[in-house]
């Protein structure tokens, strides 16, 4: 009898504090949500990355950061890999150092408008000051909607090389402006921008939209050699032989194959 | 009111000497270490593939949610629901704060949330449904009831061990989750600054009222709101054990009622009405945490309401049927 009434007094008095100590948060929850004062203050921090630069034979690591369309993101291939990861991989072996990935900021069906406006997120801006390599694919929408001629394909629209040609500079400036962009929030990382293929090549209705991709290209490159340390790599020879055997169903984008030619031609071109 | 509290004595008493903490005790501590190792997988991939950069690790969460949005094969209600999560990733990000430390504080945190639903109306039923039924199974309500001793101030007595019993599971809880937890991941984080008061309407969040405070007291916050929905899981899971003669119909009762309602609020959306039921409005800790809540327009003055109304129409039926039923064998 005499455990018990200690017992309880034990008992008593820690279950009775839990009840206080729960009611008191209740009430505090209640205050807080419809009372909010101002709260802790947040130190403000000065910008997590630093810009890195140098050779990158003197670096103990390297890091990447990949943006653009579905492309990069790696749509297509089964494996989900991409051309992104294949390139991390072996420029890790290559090299024989860590390579990471810090970040791969690609959205499928991203625009070049889409992609400046993701420059001003933090997030962004970071993985991109990070970066020692920057690896990059966009337009390849920007001209898939310019070629529309209205409607969709699915309603009877059609892809025609003719308006794509007469559209292609409202557009080619705001390559521009992606070049600089990204100067801007590295300077000293090397930037490889993906060239754009034509993957209707093996359609002889749209095999001159070959001559608009490559004018593209060329005003990347121009772009590219303007910057001093940024490259264009080459694409559209590869998916003009034997297309559907490195494009995916869709048509679109490359399979596994494709995108292990496309790093390969990246590591040719980093190495 | 010295009877009183003889009567809340012999009650607490009684629970106690059954043993019916000790089983949840043994619970969480067979099951906090699972989650705990869990958690610690989870946390090892992360550093090995964001070698411990967590701006990386939540700009990876931000692009996934932003691409999952862009799909067609998504229902809205999701797409809203991950809305909501990129703007408040977002928001942490653009402030520089580590929504996710790996501490004890922020595992317990975790923890809570996602017991809030199941586990720890399971672990207070356990004590609930038991309650008044089984002084009817074993006999021992005659007994009771012949004494001199009002009827009311018999179940009143029930009424305010099952609260102080509710408070000391959710506490133990919070105490063993975070002591276990702390062997893997340290005992630090009660500073950490967590941010609260984001509004959710419909897709967009607003942040006019976004504060922050430290982990610590959102801690104490969210305990404090799991209380209270512990409590009224406790209060109707006591109706239900005066209604029902046998301690097993009136758990399995409360139990599938609360599992509905876990079900409903992830498919409820289009059912609007549904969120007049208390087992939808249990999660009061995403009003906290800014999570959309499970059916639009919903808003913690809402389901405090709702659940407070259901809790006391249980009680007025607990005590009205009590107080009244005859005894029969």
């Amino acid at each position: 009898m005499k455990s018990s009434i200690w017992l309880w007094r034990v008992l008593g008095l820690t279950t009775l504090a839990c009840l206080i100590a729960l009611a008191v948060g209740f009430g505090w929850a209640l205050k807080d949500t419809w009372f909010p004062e101002d709260g802790l203050a947040i130190p403000e921090t000065e910008d997590g990355a630093a810009a890195t630069g140098g050779a990158w034979a003197d670096k103990p690591e390297l890091f990447v950061a990949s943006l653009g369309d579905s492309l990069t993101y790696g749509v297509g291939d089964p494996t989900g890999r991409g051309y992104v990861k294949r390139v991390t991989d072996r420029l890790g072996d290559v090299l024989n150092k860590p390579v990471t990935l810090v970040n791969n900021l690609a959205v499928n069906g991203a625009q070049m408008k889409h992609l400046i406006e993701k420059f001003n997120e933090t997030g962004f801006k970071y993985a991109i000051a990070k970066a020692d390599l920057i690896l990059f694919t966009i337009g390849g929408n920007d001209l898939f909607q310019l070629a529309q001629d209205g409607g969709s394909i699915i309603e009877g629209g059609d892809l025609s090389p003719e308006l794509l040609k007469d559209r292609l500079p409202e557009v080619t400036p705001r390559l521009e402006q992606v070049f600089a962009k990204l100067r801007e929030l590295n300077a000293g990382a090397r930037i490889v921008y993906v060239g754009l293929y034509n993957p209707f090549y093996d359609l002889a209705e749209m095999r001159s939209g070959s001559g608009i991709v490559a004018e593209w290209n060329a005003k990347a490159y121009e772009l590219a050699q303007a910057d001093g340390n940024a490259t264009v790599v080459p694409t559209y020879d590869l998916f003009e032989t034997n297309v559907t055997k490195y494009l995916s169903q869709d048509h679109f984008h490359p399979n596994a194959e494709g995108y292990d030619r496309i790093a390969e031609r990246i590591m040719q071109a980093l190495n | 009111m010295g009877n009183l509290l003889a009567l809340v004595q012999n009650e607490t008493l009684k629970v106690w000497k059954k043993k019916r903490f000790a089983v949840i005790v043994l619970i969480l501590l067979i099951l906090i270490p699972v989650f705990v190792y869990a958690q610690m997988k989870i946390a090892q991939t992360n550093e090995e593939q964001f070698k411990g950069d967590w701006r990386a690790n939540l700009q990876d969460r931000i692009s996934d949610n932003t691409r999952a949005l862009s799909s067609d094969r998504i229902p809205e209600e999701w797409k809203q629901w991950r809305r909501a999560l990129v703007q408040q990733l977002q928001y942490y990000l653009d402030h520089d704060v580590n929504p996710q430390t790996p501490n004890a504080v922020t595992f317990t945190k975790q923890f809570i949330d996602n017991a809030v639903n199941l586990f720890i109306p399971l672990m207070v039923l356990a004590i609930a449904s038991d309650l008044v039924s089984s002084e009817r199974s074993t006999g021992t309500i005659k007994m009771l009831l012949t004494r001199p001793v009002r009827r009311w101030r018999i179940l009143l007595s029930k009424l305010l061990t099952l609260s102080l019993y509710v408070s000391l599971i959710i506490v133990t809880t919070i105490a063993l989750c975070y002591l276990i937890s702390g062997v893997i991941f340290g005992y630090s984080g009660w500073d950490a600054p967590v941010f609260v008061g984001f509004q959710v309407n419909g897709a967009e969040v607003d942040t006019a009222n976004v504060h922050a405070v430290t982990q610590g007291v959102y801690l104490l916050m969210q305990a404090g709101l799991v209380w209270f929905a512990a409590m009224v899981v406790a209060i109707i899971g006591l109706m239900v054990s005066v209604l029902v003669r046998s301690t097993a119909a009136s758990f399995v009762t409360m139990m599938a009622t609360i599992i509905a309602g876990t079900i409903l609020s992830a498919m409820a959306s289009s059912w609007t009405n549904a969120k007049y039921i208390f087992n939808v409005n249990l999660e009061l800790s995403s009003y906290l945490r800014g999570t959309p809540p499970p059916i639009e327009g919903m808003t913690l003055g809402f389901s405090l309401a709702v659940l407070g109304i259901w809790g006391i129409g249980a009680l007025f039926v607990s005590f009205f049927v009590f107080t009244r039923q005859d005894i029969l064998n």
